[in-house]
């Protein structure tokens, strides 16, 4: 019986395994910008790709274009999952230059990285409505997580029936409040990390296994 | 046709709003008034040369205003007209008292038009808003050294509100100026296109979205 039992879990495991390879989730890093989207990614993919995503920057809009990583192998308890990781420029109503001039920028600077990071802002949610599989909405738990933007891409993404994670990031700042996120999305299980520390990064993986495997 | 432009002679039914706006051939704000049985030609040039002539009825009708018409149009300064340059009056009564003449018993179309209806914002020249009929009377003179400035309509901002309130709910991608931008992500999300490219008017590049295929 037990024989039996580890049988047909070791095939499962197998055609589970075979079927990742041949077709990996599509995961969307989503969230507000400044979040910490591009450190999360580049966290993954250096662990298991030793690759780098992206520059990770302290300006808002760093990341004007979605980016992917593809054929990310997570290992976890034995079991791999395959996934391509899609960075996504931060969503927002609004875009201003003058957020960048205080940056040390060059007003031409400032008004063309605007209007880039408000294409990557329009790529991003022609992406949600069509190329993902599966969303990690990474917010920054130092900051209000009510806001107009979270509620409707959270909104959108559950219209979707899309899997969700949400991670509460920042946890290594002296004002970071991952029970406020929790008490914002309940319906959504909320998991702290700081992607930039790669503290909490283990349970990270865990759930990504158990929401994208 | 009881009212005439003394400019180029267009007639117009009593009560017409047409008037209230300026002619709308060319552009003259003042017209002579002719009771009902008075032949009133239609002939551009035939009356405003002529009011003062001693043998013309309609001249006499209607001759104090003629001639302060004739001076207008002349350039000269002549004090005696009752709506001489420096006045507001005639301009300002105009539109109500004609309507009031007590020679007309019966009220045609364009009265009951003038009496009940409200002038469309669309219908009055769009290059003349007039808060002032007394400056535009008397600008085409050339005395005027100072070309007035045109105050805002009131009525304008309500449709400019109106009009950001629809691009609010239906653009996806609001540009205020260069590099400042408002985005509907509703709006963005529900678009069947793929927004690849920004201009600085407003337009966008748009394809239709290739799945996002690795080779």
């Amino acid at each position: 019986m037990g024989l039996l039992t580890n049988l047909k879990d070791s095939i499962s495991r197998a055609a589970s395994t075979l079927f990742s390879e041949e077709d990996p989730k599509r995961i969307g890093i989503y969230g507000p910008p400044n979040a910490g989207k591009t450190t999360l990614a580049n966290r993954i993919a250096r662990d298991w790709t030793g690759d780098a995503v992206g520059p990770e920057s302290h300006v808002p809009h760093e990341t004007r274009r979605a980016r992917r990583k593809e054929n990310v192998e997570i290992e976890r308890d034995g079991k791999k999952v395959t996934i391509d990781i899609v960075d996504t420029p931060g969503v927002t109503t609004k875009v201003d230059y003058t957020e960048f001039l205080e940056h040390d920028m060059e007003k031409d600077d400032a008004v063309r990285r605007s209007r880039e990071a408000t294409e990557g802002v329009a790529e991003a949610m022609h992406w949600l409505r069509e190329d993902v599989d599966g969303v990690i909405y990474v917010l920054d738990s130092a900051t209000d997580p009510f806001t107009q933007v979270n509620t409707m891409l959270i909104g959108i993404i559950e219209s979707q029936d899309l899997p969700v994670l949400i991670l509460a990031n920042k946890i290594d700042l002296e004002e970071s409040s991952v029970q406020r996120i929790r008490n914002a999305y309940p319906q959504h299980e909320t998991i702290p990390l700081s992607a930039l520390e790669g503290d909490n990064m283990d349970e990270v993986y865990d759930k990504i296994a158990e929401y994208f495997g | 046709m009881p009212h005439q432009c003394t400019n180029c002679g267009r007639g117009f039914d009593d009560g017409s709003k047409e008037m209230l706006s300026g002619c709308p051939d060319c552009g003259g704000n003042k017209f002579q008034f002719q009771p009902e049985g008075v032949d009133a030609t239609e002939t551009p040039d035939a009356e405003p040369p002529e009011p003062p002539g001693p043998d013309s009825s309609v001249a006499r009708t209607v001759g104090k205003t003629a001639a302060s018409v004739r001076d207008f149009v002349s350039g000269s300064s002549s004090t005696d007209a009752p709506d001489s340059r420096s006045s507001g009056a005639p301009a300002g009564e105009r539109p109500q008292s004609e309507p009031e003449r007590p020679s007309s018993t019966t009220e045609d179309a364009a009265q009951a038009s003038a009496r009940g209806d409200v002038v469309e914002p669309d219908e009055l020249p769009s290059a003349a808003p007039e808060p002032s009929d007394d400056e535009h009377q008397f600008r085409p003179v050339g005395a005027d050294p100072d070309p007035p400035e045109e105050p805002e309509r009131d009525d304008r901002p309500d449709l400019q509100e109106l009009r950001e309130e629809l691009n609010d709910q239906f653009e996806s991608i609001k540009v205020l100026e260069p590099g400042q931008y408002e985005l509907n992500l509703m709006e963005l999300y529900d678009r069947e296109e793929y927004i690849i490219a920004l201009q600085e008017d407003g337009r966008y590049s748009i394809q239709v979205p290739d799945p996002i295929q690795s080779e």
